[in-house]
Formats: structure tokens, C-alpha cells, sequence
């Protein structure tokens, strides 16, 4: 039998959602797939494998990354934060429940990615349509023409302005 | 006119307040929201292998040999297999009888037609090794190159190369068309013009690729597929592999959008569960995004060759066009076939309009297959007609809302008959345009003003007025199935409700609006109601989600069972009330006699003597309290008459979009400043929900406007796009804010008058834009015709006429 490329393994020890977990796992493992199909929470979603649709998006140590083009042994040592952490005592944080009051949801693919770019920010920074616009910018839907995703966002955030119905 | 819905239910219902024409939140929003939802790729079974599948990198060739050794060397490999080895399986059918034969097998074996075309398959335990196996078998391929075709130039040249050997063309379909009258009115016109116009391949592209699962334990197949159709999945799987069909369950798990693309029967559908009888394992096959962009169906690249007779005053006497559809390499079921007829069938929109002559053409070339995808025809028949009157207006100097206006359909020509059968049952036709160009005017003044002090800008306004035919009928797309679609109905002990829908979910709410439906119908509360499809074993057969067919095939058949239901359970509630059926209503959830409001028996009373004391039945009555409807949509055809025409839908949405563009002539640059949305689509069951349908609808066809292009090699039919990086996905920024607004219009001949909206928001775009940026640069002699419009491609318009007109 061939050895194939995949056969070097290396220790992932990270903080998962304030669990702190250790993995042997093949060096070429993506985070997104480490996250999914190692520590079993499949929240997070690959759309593109790309680096470009954002719904791979997750927290590492306070930073918004996208984990399909991030190695697994890259973040070894790291805080990963991912959507299943945002309402784990069973309550909606206020952003999610923008998102339901608003419809900014429809196929639910994109979500969880939209909702960490979210949390990974601080509001105050975003006090203008325009600018939640451009934050927005970096996560891909396909369903909801972003209407709806803005006015959740606007109205979680008491941004005013924002035009659409 | 509004519908009284309660009544319009059942008479004997009486409600607190109906749930049908609410916003009712969504119950799918929740498990989304928290990371629980779980989509195919979510799906592991114990023993699971992963499959890769190996594609043709080549357009057209000829596979001489496949060495599958080195793959099969690989440590975690456990099987390839190329063509030769699915020699049991069928063909992909071809129950459509005036189409070149295809011959589709579920791998190629001997030509390659397309880049993506799957030809083998690797097994291996884990998706990484499987894809490295994969590489391997596609560098130890022999391909033998053929002569390719990129678009339809190359196809339609006499001695150009062929897909097909033993075709005498690469025509699929050739439906040419003859029409006296058309022909008379170009002898009388006062003037004609031809023009050709494009529309550019593009694709429906949700953000969750597909996949398969299968396993088969103790003979029976089960198959999680990320597909609309989960019931034609199943008869296609049994039909392809040769099992029986009590013996296939599919089941759609949720689904991360599919836009039409997911309607087809793709060849790994039935490989996957070959490989997973073939091996006596789970296998699973999750589609990467590279394999989604080049095998996935692909949409709108269609070609019109226009002719047009008018007059003085701007009437238009009579079209001629020659409708031509690149169907990529025809490798597809359900065939790519049926789009280009919607096109020429409803080119016309929301106009009166009937001295047509469509020829329908599909050709074939290799790139990759094209099929369904969001509006289906629509959006590129629209780009057609706007364009068309545009250019009248502007030959004859007549004003662009004027001549719409004199087009427009009229309240009082409904039911309206299309010069294609269609048989538009009612709308707002006239209502809807008035509102679009009152709401847009203000934009159009503010826009101009903004820009009034920069030269370099110009500021436009389009308009489009069309129809959306909903509710197809499925048989001139299969040549097989029908129009129905199916519910079953069970009130258990407990008075909970269970809804099986024949129907399935992809993003667009269907378990809330299911529950509104039942609700109403039985006069219970809606989480009483619980909502199941998506899987064969556990809801009745039906075709799934495509064609803006849920809301109407839904209701129908809900409210049918409903009614079936009611009269069973007023049955019961009179034998316990002791009075005659007749007597009883339902009021606020409990049954009673009518003119008395005690005593009463609930719903749970009723279905425990249905299910369980069955000793409180009327003597003889059938226990149980479960009932299926099959509604068949009425006016609904599935064949042409002998005329050739046919009502291929069951109702006719519209809507008026009006944009306000503003163009940088140095750059190119377009900006959407505005865009409204009238929209009627008869009853609206659930305002948030269709509110959300056009947003997306709008989105994608703005992606399509000005976006998105699937491009390729001209020399070497090879795609110029391998990720989202060439194939341009709108973002926030690209979409603008929208304002969307409603007219109800119901239907006279659905069930409670709902129409269906899945796809209008995806109609207007293309022509909307086109005719703003045409409008914005009228005169420097910019007249778009083509889709996407870009910077690049106006720049190149505005250099053309500078060159031949002598502008500055």
C-alpha cells in the first residue's frame, strides 16, 4: 500500500466553546473540518472551501476567521469560538432574535457565518446602514438579498436609517 | 376583493382568528440559528466510506483508458469504479419524444462531452484520501481530444463539430414556427428592425453544495439526498438500478437552498446508492464547490434573434424571434429542454400582445448541462420584450410608460389567453405598473438631482411588467409526471395534528405556512401542528418543490384533506353530542351543536374514539382519523391542443420592477440607486415569507443583470472559472435596498385564490437595468442587449458608437 500525503499527524489542543479538547489528527486537516467532524459540532458550515462565502466563518481568540482555509494545527493552542456557544444555556442572544423577528434567515446556511462576523465585532464601531453594509460584505446568502439580514442588524444594534422594506 | 378565508375553508369552522395572511414567524428559524439544523453534510453513519467523484478535465475527448491501480494503491482506498462497472444499471430515462436521444449513463464511459463530467468514482475512507485517489485516476487517464464546440456559433456551423455521431445536427429540440399573420404584418408595418439579444449562462448556486448518503440494510435502500424532488429521486433510483420501489426510501434532510438546480436527477443520485449496495456499506458523497460550479445544471444561456414590425405611432404589429437555447451538453435529467419554451410561451409578460412567431431551438455544446434555475425562462423572455419596446419607443420618439401603458393588460381582459395557451387567471397588471413609476418617480428626481453637478454621471430609469406562471405542469419537462401534489392529514389521540406533505423544504418556510394552512383547516392552534416532508416513508408521493408550486399545491391538498377530515369528525362529535353531523360546527377548537355552545367535545375527545375507544364510534364508521388529499391544480394542461398552444401553469403572478440607475460615462460604473417591487401573487398566506421570496428573487436577478457569467474558452470549450473569485456572487454592497409592496389579486381558480411567488423577484432585474443604463446613455447611442451588463461592456458600447457615430 502507497502511504498517502495525509498519513502525517500532529496534537490539536485547543478551547472549544470554553472546553478545552485534544485531538491527534492529520496535519492537512482543515479547521472547518476538525470543528465539524472531529469535535462533532456542525453548526459551522463550509459553502465554498474557497475562503470567499463566509459560512465557515468562526471566533479564534477574538478574531472572525474563515476555518475552511485555516489548518487545524494553525490555531493549536487557540480559544475557538463557534455559533452553538452564542446560545448555550437555550436563550437567544438579542442578534439571533433580530434574526428570527426580522426574517434574515431563510435556507439557515449562512447564518451561523453571519452571526460570528457579528459577534467577533465591537457595535460601536458600526453606527451607519452604510457601514453595517460593508461588514456584512464579507459573508455570502443566497436567499434573502441581504434586506433582511441589514434590518436585523440595524435593529439589534439601534442603527437608524436603513432604507427597504 | 380579499378572500374570506375562514368560509372559504369550511363554513362549519369558526375561528378566533385565522392564521392564513399573517407574518407568522418562522418555527424553521431556531435549530438555524443555534448550529442545530442538520443538513446532508451534517449526516454520519457508523462504517461510513466517503466517495470522490473523478471529472473529465477535458471538453470533449474520447476516454481511451483508465488505469485505476495507483488509486487503488493507496493506503484507505477501498474500490474505484469507472463506467464499465455500472453496466447494470440503466440509462438515465428520456420519456420526452421529440428530443434528439442523449443516452445518458451514469458515468461517461467512452466520450467525455463536458469539463465536470463524472466518468469514475474512488471509495476510501475518509473524503481527503478519496479526493487524493480521485487525482490519481484522472492522471492515469487517457484522453483522446476531440474537436470541441464552445458556444453556439460552433454548434450551428454545417461542418463544425458534433456532439453526438448519430445526430444529423447538435440540435436537441428544433421546433420552428410559421405564422401568416406575422408574416402579413411585417408586408404592412411601416418600419422593422432586428436585433439580437443574449443572455449569459449563469446558475442558481445555493450556498450548500448537494450530497448523497446511501445505505442498504436487509435489502432496503436508504438515500439522504439534498435534493427538491425526494419522491422522483426515489422512482428514478428504482427505476435506473432495478429495485422495487417499496424498497428505495429517500429522504431530503434540510437543505441549504437549491434555487431549481437540485430539481435534477444528477448522476450521483444513483452511483452513490450503487456504490452503497455494491459494497454493503453507508457511502457519502459531499459535492465541493469547484464540482458544483462545472456539474451542477447550469441556466439562461439563451440567444434571441429578433425581428420586429411597427409603426409610426409606436405600435408594435408583430415579432418574430428565434429563440436558441445552449443547453451545455444535454447530459441531464430532467433535460435542459423545457426553459427556452417557457421563454417564447410568456416573452410577452404582462402585455397584451398576440401576433408572435417563436422558433424554439435547444443546441447542444460542451460545456456543462444546463436546466432549471429560478424563473426558468422568465427573466430572459422579460430582457427580450423590455428591450424590444424600448427600442419602438425610442425609433418612434414615444414616451416608455406611455407605450406600456397602451400595452398593458386590462382588468377586464381576465382570463386573458397568451398567443403561447397560457391562460393568465386574473392580476393587477395596469395597477401594478401605475404604482411602480409613482413610487420610482421621486428616486428618478432625486438621483438626477444628486449627480446634476458631475457631467461624468448620467442618471436612467427601466421598467419591466411581467407574469409568473406558477405551478407548472411537470409533463413537457419529464415527459412523464403530472401537476399534483398530496397531504395527509392525522388528528392523534392527544388532538395534535401531523401534516405529510408530497412537497419539500429548501429555505423557503414551508413548515410555517404548512402549519398556517392546517391550522386554519381544522381550527387548531398552530403548534398543535406538526409538519412533515422531505422523506418518502413518511409523506405521501408527490413532486416536490420547483416552480412556485408549493403555496397552491399545498393548500389544495391540505384544505382536501382537511374537508375529509372535518366530515369524519363531525361524524364522531354527533354521535357523542348525540345530533345529527349536519348540526355540528367547530368553534375556537371544540365541536358543538349549532345554537348552543354546550355542551362541546374536543378534538382529542374526537381522535381518542377514532384511534382508541373505539368504543365511542358510530356504529360501522371506520376507526382512524387520517385522510390523504391528491390535488390536481385545475386549468392545469399537460399536452398542447392541436393549435400547439397549452396553459402550462396553473396561475399567473405578476409584478411591475422599476430601477433608477446612475452610470459613470469615463468608468462605466453602475449604480442601482433605486429599485421597487409591485408584486401580487393573489393571497399572500404568510406577508414575511413572500416579503423574503422577492428579496431574493430580486437579488439573483441583479446578480444575473449585472454579475454573473459562467465564461469559456472559445478555443478550448474549457471553463474560465474554478471558484466564487471568477463567478461573481453579489454581496451586501451589490444588492441595494429595496421597497417591495403587494396588491392581492386571488386567483378565481386555486384554492383560497393564492398564486404562488417563488420566482417573480428574479424576473424583472435584467430587463429593469438594461433599460436604465440603455436609458442613462440613450445619447451617446448605448442600447444594451446582453446580459451582464458591466463596466467593460458599456465602456465598449459608448467606444463603438464613438467610433462609427463620430461622437467626441
Amino acid at each position: 500500500m502507497a502511504s498517502n500525503p495525509g498519513s502525517r499527524e500532529a496534537d490539536v489542543s485547543v478551547t472549544i466553546n470554553g472546553t478545552q479538547v485534544t485531538y491527534r489528527v492529520p496535519a492537512r486537516l482543515l479547521l472547518s473540518d476538525f470543528i465539524r467532524d472531529v469535535v462533532g459540532l456542525t453548526g459551522t458550515h463550509v459553502g465554498c472551501e474557497h475562503g470567499y462565502c463566509g459560512a465557515c466563518t468562526v471566533i479564534v481568540d477574538g478574531d472572525a476567521i474563515r476555518s475552511c482555509s485555516t489548518l487545524a494545527v494553525q490555531v493549536d493552542g487557540s480559544a475557538i469560538r463557534t455559533v452553538e456557544d452564542l446560545a448555550d444555556d437555550g436563550e437567544l442572544t438579542p442578534m439571533q432574535q433580530a434574526f428570527h423577528e426580522n426574517h434574515a434567515m431563510q435556507c439557515g446556511f449562512c447564518t451561523a457565518g453571519f452571526l460570528m462576523t457579528l459577534e467577533s465585532v465591537d457595535p460601536d464601531d458600526y453606527r451607519e446602514p452604510e457601514q453595517v453594509v460593508e461588514l456584512l460584505s464579507g459573508n455570502l446568502c443566497r436567499c434573502t438579498g441581504y434586506q433582511n439580514i441589514v434590518k436585523a442588524v440595524c435593529s439589534a444594534w439601534g442603527v437608524e436609517g436603513h432604507k427597504g422594506t | 376583493m380579499t378572500v374570506d378565508i375562514p368560509t372559504r375553508i369550511n363554513p362549519m369552522i369558526r375561528h378566533r382568528a385565522g392564521h392564513i395572511g399573517r407574518a407568522v414567524p418562522r418555527r424553521e428559524d431556531r435549530s438555524s440559528l443555534m448550529g442545530r439544523q442538520r443538513y446532508i453534510a451534517d449526516l454520519k453513519l457508523p462504517g461510513m466510506l466517503e466517495v470522490a467523484f473523478v471529472r473529465s478535465p477535458e471538453a470533449h475527448a474520447r476516454i481511451l483508458g483508465i488505469d485505476t491501480e495507483p488509486a487503488r494503491a493507496l493506503s484507505g482506498v477501498l474500490a474505484v469504479f469507472t463506467g464499465a462497472d455500472l453496466v447494470d444499471v440503466e440509462s438515465f430515462p428520456q420519456k420526452i419524444p421529440y428530443i434528439q436521444p442523449v443516452g445518458q449513463r451514469p458515468l461517461a464511459e467512452d466520450r467525455v462531452r463536458y469539463v465536470g463530467s463524472p466518468y469514475a468514482a474512488v471509495v476510501a475512507t475518509d473524503r481527503y484520501v478519496a479526493e487524493d485517489a480521485a487525482t490519481l485516476v484522472a492522471a492515469h487517464t487517457e484522453f483522446d481530444p476531440l474537436p470541441t464546440v464552445a458556444n453556439l456559433d460552433q454548434a450551428l456551423t454545417g461542418d463544425g463539430a458534433r456532439l453526438y455521431d448519430d445526430w444529423p445536427d447538435n440540435y436537441l429540440v428544433n421546433f420552428p414556427d410559421d405564422k401568416p399573420d406575422v408574416m402579413k404584418a411585417f408586408d404592412e408595418a411601416d418600419h422593422t428592425f432586428s436585433d439580437t439579444y443574449v443572455s449569459q449562462r449563469q446558475t442558481g448556486l445555493p450556498l450548500e453544495c448537494r450530497g448523497v448518503l446511501a445505505e442498504e440494510v436487509d435489502g432496503r435502500l436508504t438515500v439522504w439526498s439534498s435534493t427538491q424532488s425526494p419522491h422522483i429521486v426515489r422512482t428514478t433510483i428504482a427505476e435506473m438500478i432495478g429495485i422495487p420501489e417499496p424498497r428505495v426510501r429517500v429522504i431530503a434532510p434540510a437543505m441549504g437552498g437549491g434555487f431549481g438546480t437540485k430539481t435534477h436527477i444528477y448522476p450521483e443520485d444513483v452511483v452513490v446508492p450503487w456504490i452503497a449496495r455494491k459494497l454493503g456499506r453507508p457511502v457519502r458523497w459531499l459535492e465541493d464547490r469547484f464540482e458544483n460550479l462545472v456539474s451542477a445544471v447550469h441556466a439562461r444561456d439563451q440567444r434571441h434573434d429578433v425581428n420586429v414590425a411597427y409603426d409610426d405611432d409606436g405600435t408594435i404589429r408583430a415579432i418574430r424571434c428565434k429563440a436558441y437555447c445552449d443547453v451545455g451538453s444535454g447530459e441531464i435529467f430532467m433535460p435542459g429542454t423545457a426553459t427556452v419554451f417557457v421563454t417564447g410561451g410568456v416573452l410577452t409578460g404582462a402585455y397584451d400582445f398576440q401576433n408572435m412567431e417563436v422558433h424554439h431551438f435547444c443546441v447542444v455544446t460542451n460545456k456543462t448541462p444546463s436546466g432549471a434555475y429560478r424563473g426558468f425562462g422568465t427573466p430572459e423572455g422579460m430582457f427580450v420584450m423590455e428591450r424590444i419596446i424600448d427600442r419602438v419607443a425610442r425609433l418612434t420618439g414615444t414616451d416608455r410608460v406611455a407605450i406600456r401603458r397602451r400595452m398593458m393588460l386590462r382588468e377586464d381582459q381576465m382570463p386573458y389567453h397568451m398567443h403561447s395557451g397560457g391562460r393568465i387567471d386574473s392580476g393587477s397588471h395596469a395597477k401594478s405598473f401605475e404604482r411602480a413609476v409613482e413610487l420610482i418617480g421621486p428616486s428618478v428626481e432625486r438621483a438626477r438631482a444628486g449627480y446634476a453637478d458631475d457631467p461624468d454621471v448620467r442618471v436612467g430609469v427601466g421598467y419591466t411588467n411581467y407574469v409568473e406562471p406558477t405551478t407548472p405542469t411537470y409533463h413537457l419537462t419529464t415527459g412523464h409526471w403530472g401537476g399534483y401534489d398530496s397531504a395527509t392529514l392525522r388528528v392523534d389521540p392527544d388532538g395534535a395534528v401531523r401534516v405529510g406533505l408530497g412537497t419539500t423544504a429548501l429555505g423557503q418556510g414551508t413548515e410555517t405556512t404548512a402549519a398556517q394552512l392546517a391550522s386554519d383547516a381544522l381550527g387548531v392552534d398552530p403548534d398543535d401542528v406538526t409538519v412533515v416532508m422531505g422523506d418518502t416513508d413518511r409523506a405521501p408521493y408527490g413532486l416536490g418543490a420547483w416552480g412556485s408550486r408549493s403555496a397552491i399545491v399545498m393548500s389544495g391538498s391540505i384544505l382536501m384533506a382537511a374537508d375529509r377530515v372535518m366530515t369524519k369528525a363531525r361524524a364522531i362529535a354527533a354521535h357523542m353530542l348525540e345530533a345529527s353531523p349536519d348540526d355540528i360546527l367547530l368553534t375556537d377548537g371544540r365541536f358543538h351543536v349549532a345554537g348552543s355552545n354546550t355542551p362541546t367535545v374536543t378534538w382529542s375527545q374526537v381522535a381518542t374514539a377514532a384511534w382508541v375507544r373505539t368504543v365511542d364510534l358510530p356504529r360501522g364508521l371506520e376507526p382512524g382519523l387520517e385522510m390523504t388529499g391528491y390535488f390536481e391544480p385545475p386549468g392545469l394542461e399537460h399536452l398542447p391542443g392541436s393549435d400547439g398552444k397549452v396553459n402550462a401553469a396553473a396561475s399567473w403572478s405578476n409584478g411591475a420592477h422599476a430601477g433608477v440607475v446612475s452610470v459613470r460615462v469615463s468608468t462605466g460604473e453602475i449604480k442601482i440607486e433605486d429599485y421597487v417591487v409591485v408584486h401580487d401573487c393573489g393571497t399572500m398566506i404568510n406577508p414575511m415569507i413572500i416579503d423574503g421570496q422577492v428579496h431574493g428573487g430580486v437579488a439573483q436577478g441583479i446578480a444575473g443583470a449585472m454579475y454573473e457569467h459562467f465564461q469559456y474558452d472559445p478555443e478550448t470549450a474549457r471553463p474560465r472559472f474554478a471558484s466564487f473569485m471568477e463567478y461573481l456572487y453579489p454581496t451586501c454592497s451589490e444588492v441595494p435596498a429595496m421597497t417591495v409592496e403587494h396588491f392581492e389579486t386571488p386567483s378565481p381558480d386555486q384554492p383560497l385564490g393564492v398564486k404562488g411567488c417563488g420566482e417573480g423577484g428574479t424576473i424583472g432585474p435584467a430587463a429593469v437595468v438594461a433599460g436604465a443604463v440603455s436609458d442613462a446613455l440613450g445619447d451617446l447611442g448605448v442600447e444594451i442587449v446582453a446580459t451582464p451588463v458591466t463596466p467593460s461592456s458599456i465602456r465598449q458600447a459608448i467606444r463603438e458608437w464613438s467610433g462609427s457615430e463620430g461622437g467626441s
